[in-house]
């Protein structure tokens, strides 16, 4: 029997020949296991082992692939190429990776969370208000979640004559925070810019909205020229995102609360205005009555001063005139004497109670 | 945002405020009162029917933001 022969190899080739066998088998990777030894050298290159209780494989990837802060003890989920070194090490060359867990979530989420802040990048003083009611709107997100259906229904409800934009991009996993990213900046770089971006995606695991926390995410949303509002998860989900973010939103649908006014209650503000123009109408009508009739009285109270003052000043010349009567001046005795005092002609006397035929007969001077 | 009479929302609810105000300022005339409350009145349906008219317009971007899309 004819013994098999061996394939022959020389050390570069064997190495060569295994990288492309692994390339084809394995092109792209995900272990999840636990940092150990994680170091940083130079500044660039980030060194580490994953490990579990079966094994452990050497790590590496650059300082700029590393987008959330790692700490030996944190289990993780790297995306990765295998590669046997030069040297003949089995190594994972690491595109990226994520904190895996609740515990290592919150550890990644923790870190970032005091480096911005010491940063200033939460600070309220950065917070720029949403325009009262904008025009153009950018929406990240994607358009089949669930979410962005609520996050329309609500504008839709609320007002109308919006124009919105929306960038469809992933809102989870592993390339979710590059693409809102490239969102982010296609945004801010147009001639006429939107009035203010939303990024908005619905609930999920932990997991699912990790992406949220990617720290050249978080500070892309700082540094965009537009106004940003975050609406992530539900109420109780916090994310970097949402705290860099100019407004923050509960959710999704709170977004749309905070974007635009209710156009039924500005309807409603509306018809009660125009309702409360009636009253004041009539109490206009009532302040004019009132002064018409204020004004009325004090003309009758005038028109009565005067009738007493012409009553009194009758009374006057009617005293006067009474005084002045011949008949009154008869009853003292006096006499009133008609005709022409001539010698020889008849004249007629008359006393308060009789006449008197009488003859002149001297008429002399006194 | 612009509707009937050419005039934004915004700048009809900014009317309707002044006609409105009109009613407690000191140049209030009851003779004229009646014409500005139909032109209020008038702001109003205006006003509401624009609001109940005016639908949003969503665009897709087409731009690809990542070949992992």
């Amino acid at each position: 029997m004819e013994k098999p022969t061996s394939l022959q190899f020389s050390v570069s080739d064997f190495i060569a020949l295994t990288n492309q066998t692994l390339e084809y088998a394995y092109p792209s990777v995900e272990v999840e296991g636990e940092v150990a030894s994680f170091k940083v050298n130079q500044g660039k290159y980030v060194f580490f082992d994953i490990k579990d209780a079966g094994g452990s494989i050497g790590c590496f990837m650059t300082v700029w692939q590393l987008r959330v802060p790692i700490e030996d003890g944190m289990k993780v989920i790297v995306t990765a190429t295998p590669k046997l070194t030069q040297w003949g090490k089995f190594s994972l060359t690491v595109r990226a990776i994520r904190p895996s867990g609740e515990g290592s979530l919150k550890k990644s989420f923790d870190i970032l969370r005091a480096k911005l802040d010491q940063e200033g990048l939460f600070a309220p003083e950065r917070k720029r208000p949403l325009p009262a009611l904008p025009r153009q709107v950018a929406i990240i997100s994607s358009t089949q979640a669930a979410g962005y259906a609520d996050f329309i229904k609500i504008l839709n409800d609320r007002w109308g004559g919006l124009e919105l934009r929306v960038a469809q991009v992933q809102v989870q996993g592993a390339g979710a925070p590059d693409q809102m990213i490239e969102a982010l900046k296609y945004f801010n770089s147009g001639e006429v810019l939107p009035d203010v971006i939303v990024l908005i995606r619905g609930g999920g695991s932990a997991d699912d909205l990790s992406a949220y926390n990617d720290e050249l995410l978080v500070r892309e949303i700082a540094a965009s020229r537009v106004p940003t509002l975050v609406g992530v998860g539900h109420e109780n989900d916090i994310s970097l995102a949402d705290m860099v973010a100019d407004r923050r939103a509960a959710t999704p649908s709170n977004a749309a609360q905070i974007l635009v006014p209710d156009k039924m209650e500005l309807i409603r503000s509306v018809r009660r205005q125009v309702g409360s123009m009636l009253p004041r109408t009539e109490q206009a009508i009532e302040r004019r009555r009132q002064e018409i009739y204020d004004q009325l009285r004090r003309s009758v109270s005038a028109i009565d001063r005067q009738v007493n003052q012409y009553d009194q000043q009758l009374a006057g010349i009617a005293r006067v005139l009474a005084e002045l009567d011949p008949r009154k001046v008869l009853a003292r005795g006096y006499a009133l004497v008609r005709g022409d005092i001539k010698p020889g002609v008849m004249i007629e006397i008359e006393k308060h109670d009789i006449l008197i035929q009488a003859e002149v007969r001297h008429v002399n001077k006194k | 945002m612009s509707t009937k009479n050419n005039l934004t929302i915004a700048e009809k609810t900014a009317k309707l405020d002044e006609l409105v105000a009109w009613f407690d300022a000191e140049d209030f005339e009851l003779e004229r009162a009646l014409d500005v409350f139909k032109e209020a009145e008038k702001l109003a349906r205006e006003i509401e029917q624009d609001l109940q008219g005016l639908k949003n317009n969503i665009e897709i971007v087409k731009t690809k933001f990542s070949e992992t899309e």
